[in-house]
């Protein structure tokens, strides 16, 4: 079944955030990492992908430089930026609250605990 | 017939959506690497129609170029340039005012107005031209600029055995020197030595005119930029041995400097004009005379001697002359105004991603910081170098240091698509020697 887009739209700076935070990657690298960790689920389109990178850099989180890489051809790489580094803190921390609140919510009930 | 789906047809439609033209090449440069790859994964996997596969997998090419268009904006400076065009105008219209009636020495109003028209058409166009093509040719520029500067030299007007229009030139030799050491980047030693040595032909030009100050700007320029390419590691050979070479060329170059200064006593006369009251001491006297009974609003006590008295009070010394017209505070309002202006460039620098960029401005700040401060000193009876205070004094002066500032500015229109062009990696060579026991 497939994954309702806005689901993942909203999240999109937070994963691609995440990936750059253990080492720097270009742009195809995200793409595919991105999809072989998620088991296909998020399947990003390039198209979303660019734009979203370059609209992190305009705000100073993430930073690109470019190199050679492995198959010896330019690629322009991404860092993440110390900015970039709390500006993840802060995502994680709103998205595990916002996921713990959904859940409560589903399962039902446990909403009216406390009153 | 439907429509055949190629990278190149993607890449023009999704190009065809960001208005800002110049960051078309740069913006697509990135998506057509991207889909390169897709296509040779698709290619990996056997699929036969790789090329349109990885076209599909792109998404909407219109909708792909209006997001990159919505980011990618020229990030207009239009403080800054009516800042310097603002001090240019008012430089032009004090020194029309306070030297009227100096006879032969007097600005001259219509002179003034052209040099602050020119000075506001070279700023502008210098503002959006796309600084990053003086990377592209650093070569090029490096000669052509020394031929100009020799052919000013060698044909150009001459005042006091000193090429006037030569030195003038000279004011953007620290950028073009900045631009050469650039394209010298990742070449190793050989690189660090053409950088170093790079620096002797516009010395040499500098000597010629004869210029100190061009020479200073010129030598301290290329000693900021060695230690700044340290930093980066531009030459590929570590930041330590970069950072060592530098202070090398930095001891190098002050040495000799250090050693003119001296045996000229310039500074020990700057110090104590007293020692040589009637020869390179005067001026310092008599700037000091005039400025003993300056106020802080309004013209000097009458008992004062007259601003005519100090040399070159027009020019090298026009400071001095506003400040006993008008007062200490018009002084320190002008010189704070451009302090200002010098100070948000290098905190815009400081920020700045691309590293030919950075070294522009830093040539450019360079060479207008030490204008600023040499007229300064000399203007408070510091006399070691001369110079006109840029921005405010002068005509020919003034258009240079437009155009400069006008550079300078470019690299901030242009911050959000600034790449340097890569460059290879050093082959990195590594001899093994091993010793083994034959029994």
């Amino acid at each position: 079944m497939d994954l309702d887009r806005s689901l993942v739209s909203g999240s999109m700076a937070l994963l691609v955030l995440k990936l750059l935070e253990e080492r720097d990657l270009y742009g195809y690298e995200m793409m595919e990492t991105l999809r072989a960790r998620s088991d296909d689920t998020f399947h990003l389109k390039a198209g979303t992908l660019y734009p979203l990178l370059h609209g992190l850099e305009e705000k100073g989180l993430v930073t690109a430089y470019e190199r050679e890489a492995a198959a010896g051809k330019p690629r322009r790489y991404y860092h993440l930026t110390d900015q970039g580094r709390c500006a993840l803190t802060e995502k994680e921390a709103s998205w595990h609250r916002y996921a713990r609140a959904m859940h409560r919510v589903l399962k039902g009930g446990a909403c009216c605990a406390g009153a | 017939m439907p429509e055949r789906k190629t990278i190149q047809s993607w890449l023009e439609t999704a190009a065809a959506q960001i208005r800002w033209r110049r960051a078309r090449p740069v913006l697509t440069r990135e998506l057509a690497q991207h889909l390169e790859d897709q296509r040779d994964a698709f290619a990996a996997e056997g699929q036969e129609n790789a090329e349109a596969l990885a076209v599909e997998e792109m998404g909407d090419p219109v909708a792909v170029g209006a997001e990159l268009d919505r980011v990618h904006r020229p990030d207009p400076q239009w403080g800054p340039l009516a800042a310097a065009l603002v001090l240019a105008a008012t430089g032009a219209v004090l020194r029309v005012w306070l030297t009227a009636g100096w006879s032969d020495r007097s600005a001259d109003p219509v002179r003034s107005s052209l040099a602050v028209i020119l000075g506001g058409i070279v700023l502008l166009t210098c503002y959006f031209l796309d600084f990053s093509a003086l990377g592209r040719r650093p070569g090029a520029l490096y000669l052509g600029s020394l031929a100009v500067c020799l052919a000013t030299v060698a044909w150009g007007p001459e005042i006091a055995n000193v090429a006037y229009a030569a030195r003038y030139a000279a004011l953007w030799l620290p950028a073009v020197y900045a631009c050469w050491a650039f394209g010298r980047r990742r070449s190793g030693w050989s690189g660090l030595a053409l950088t170093a040595a790079g620096i002797l032909p516009p010395a040499a030009v500098c000597l010629l005119i004869p210029d100190t100050f061009g020479l200073l700007a010129l030598l301290l320029t290329a000693a900021l930029l060695l230690f700044s390419a340290a930093g980066c590691d531009w030459f590929g050979l570590g930041r330590r041995k970069s950072a060592w070479a530098a202070l090398v060329f930095t001891a190098a170059a002050a040495a000799p400097m250090a050693a003119v200064f001296l045996r000229s006593r310039r500074l020990l006369v700057a110090l104590h004009p007293e020692l040589d009251p009637l020869g390179g001491g005067y001026s310092a006297l008599a700037i000091r005379r005039a400025l003993s009974a300056a106020r802080a609003l309004g013209e000097g006590a009458e008992t004062a001697p007259p601003i005519q008295a100090v040399p070159n009070a027009g020019s090298d010394a026009f400071l001095t002359t506003l400040i006993c017209k008008l007062g200490w505070l018009p002084f320190l309002a002008v010189v704070l105004t451009f302090a200002l202006l010098m100070a948000w460039l290098l905190h815009r620098r400081a920020r700045h991603q691309s590293q030919l960029g950075r070294a522009v401005v830093l040539a450019a700040a360079v060479a207008l910081c030490l204008q600023a401060l040499c007229s300064a000193a000399w203007s408070l009876g510091f006399t070691l170098l001369g110079g006109t205070f840029p921005l405010l004094v002068g005509n020919w002066n003034t258009v240079m240091d437009l155009g400069l500032l006008g550079l300078a500015l470019s690299v901030f229109r242009e911050e959000r698509i600034a790449r340097d062009a890569p460059c290879s990696a050093l082959p990195r060579w590594r001899v093994k020697v091993t010793i083994q026991r034959v029994s």
